[in-house]
């Protein structure tokens, strides 16, 4: 096994074993963990961004191949910075006036397409389908395509959006409307946090995983040691603190 | 009940995703419509076809779409696909380039004869439109230096138009809604998607409608397409954790109900009393 891996499993099993001990309080070793993660990610961000920019897509075609009409991108990415100096900090508006009437003109026809007339067309479905067969009425809660189905999404869309109506007194058939919307929403919100909790229990399992594959002698097991070290030390962390505050209480 | 210490709680999920890892008894894993629907578009495309992954994640995601990574890039590779590999996300370069590289040599694929990896470039929605012009200006050279024009795993394909399959692998924004909007809707390719477990109800819209034609979501997803592609992996031995841990949250979240209404039915009693 190469050095690079063993360090790796050591490093890897280190930083978990550190963000690990948040769940028994705030600590040292949580926020150096913390703070490594954040300033690695940070740092591995701007030296990707700055090679693939810098040298890839300006240094490289304009110096060596000669591309010249990189200069305008590159001017009108440079006025942003001047931001930075107060007297010619207006420049820095034509930069964003430019990524603004770009981004939009590519973006508003784009997401209306995609977002809007596909979601409603898809949702305003016929409900009875004309087949060589003749006239056909599905309903299978299996099916996503089955009528059933969309009668239900119609009236979940109908009634969420008049929940959401708020110009009309939500009494009689109005209430019965918006206690319904009511019942889709939290149906809505109870299957994004059943697969939020599905995710987070990816996670552990991800981490887990790596714990237990560290902890083999091939790896000189990292797991077994480094969680010995750590629950030792943060013992020995938690009784100086307890001597610790009391003296600080103490003291006027 | 009620008031428990939370770190109780804490100790009861870390034993039941660790002792299933450690002892795993092999639950059975049905293969649901959506992962199926990406697998079977793959099944169905002829040698030499086109495959396009995009895998725009970072390490915070490596343990649910790395699985469905490697799943898909086995089932591409064993169906001799020509494979393009890219992503969306800065930070998840190394990674992305880490498991092409690692499938590919697990398969016996030559890098820029087989497959390709584009690496990152700057724009996202830009660069998808970029790629549905010119995919020789989006990217003029792959992640190793090499212009792309004359690699011959690129034969024949110039733009979005000429790729079979585009599969996003996504943790958020950009991901799979960014290549439709921006590719699909307008290039006219077949996309399909994978995704984080926190992401997948707001995806559900788009494969119902037809937009995408599957969704792997979250490491289950993963293990279903490891069922499928016939090559179990993490996914797969993470399932019975992932079933154990579940089973502990709802028992978990009913006793707490539990407690709740008699908790509240007592102090009502005492209320009374006085």
């Amino acid at each position: 096994m190469s050095l690079g891996m063993l360090l790796g499993a050591w490093v890897a099993t280190g930083l978990t074993l550190f963000i690990f001990t948040f769940l028994y309080r705030d600590n040292p070793f949580f926020k150096l963990a913390e703070h490594l993660y954040v300033g690695v990610s940070v740092g591995y961000t701007i030296v990707k961004a700055g090679d693939t920019v810098g040298v890839r897509l300006l240094y490289v075609p304009m110096i060596e191949q000669g591309d010249y009409s990189l200069l305008i991108p590159l001017g009108i990415g440079l006025l942003m910075l001047a931001r930075y100096v107060a007297k010619a900090a207006w420049l820095s508006r034509i930069a964003f006036a430019f990524i603004v009437g770009v981004g939009s003109g590519l973006a508003i026809p784009r997401v209306i397409s995609s977002y809007v007339l596909k979601q409603i067309e898809d949702t305003v479905r016929p409900l009875v389908s004309m087949t060589p067969d003749g006239l056909t009425f599905t309903a299978s809660v299996l099916n996503p395509a089955s009528n059933l189905n969309a009668i239900v999404l119609l009236i979940g869309v109908i009634t969420v959006l008049f929940y959401f109506f708020f110009s009309v007194e939500h009494t009689g058939a109005g209430r019965v409307a918006a206690r319904t919307g009511i019942f889709f929403l939290m149906i809505a919100f109870g299957a994004a946090f059943g697969y939020t909790v599905m995710a987070r229990m990816s996670l552990l399992i991800g981490r887990l995983t790596d714990l237990i594959e560290f902890a083999g002698p091939e790896y000189g097991s990292p797991s077994l040691v480094l969680l010995a070290a750590t629950v030792i030390v943060l013992i020995a962390w938690s009784r100086w603190r307890a001597r610790e505050q009391p003296e600080r209480s103490e003291t006027p | 009940m009620l008031r428990l210490d939370r770190r109780i709680i804490f100790l009861l999920v870390g034993l039941c995703t660790l002792v299933p890892l450690l002892y795993p008894v092999g639950l059975a894993i049905n293969v649901s419509p959506e992962v199926r629907g990406v697998y079977d578009y793959i099944e169905s495309l002829p040698e030499g076809s086109v495959f396009l992954l995009s895998l725009d994640f970072d390490p915070a995601s490596k343990p649910e779409l790395y699985p469905q990574a490697i799943a898909l890039l086995r089932h591409a590779f064993r169906k001799n696909l020509r494979v393009m590999g890219m992503t969306l996300w800065v930070s998840g370069t190394g990674m992305a380039e880490q498991v092409i590289g690692q499938v590919a040599a697990e398969m016996g694929k030559v890098n820029g004869t087989d497959y390709v990896f584009f690496g990152w470039s700057p724009g996202v929605s830009a660069i998808i439109i970029s790629m549905g012009q010119d995919l020789y200006k989006a990217f003029p050279s792959d992640y190793y230096g090499r212009p792309t024009n004359t690699l011959p795993v690129l034969q024949g394909v110039r733009t979005l138009r000429d790729v079979n399959y585009v599969v996003s692998l996504a943790a958020g924004t950009a991901g799979i809604e960014t290549w439709y909007v921006f590719g699909k809707d307008k290039y006219r390719f077949e996309l399909g998607g994978g995704c984080t477990g926190v992401i997948a109800p707001g995806l559900y819209p788009l494969l119902r409608s037809g937009q995408i034609n599957g969704l792997i979501g979250g490491l289950r997803g993963a293990a279903e397409y490891e069922v499928l592609v016939g090559k179990k992996g993490r996914a797969v031995a993470g399932m019975d954790a992932q079933s154990v841990t579940h089973f502990m949250i709802i028992i978990l979240v009913i006793l707490c109900n539990v407690f709740y209404v008699l908790s509240g039915q007592a102090r009502r009693r005492s209320e009374r009393h006085v």
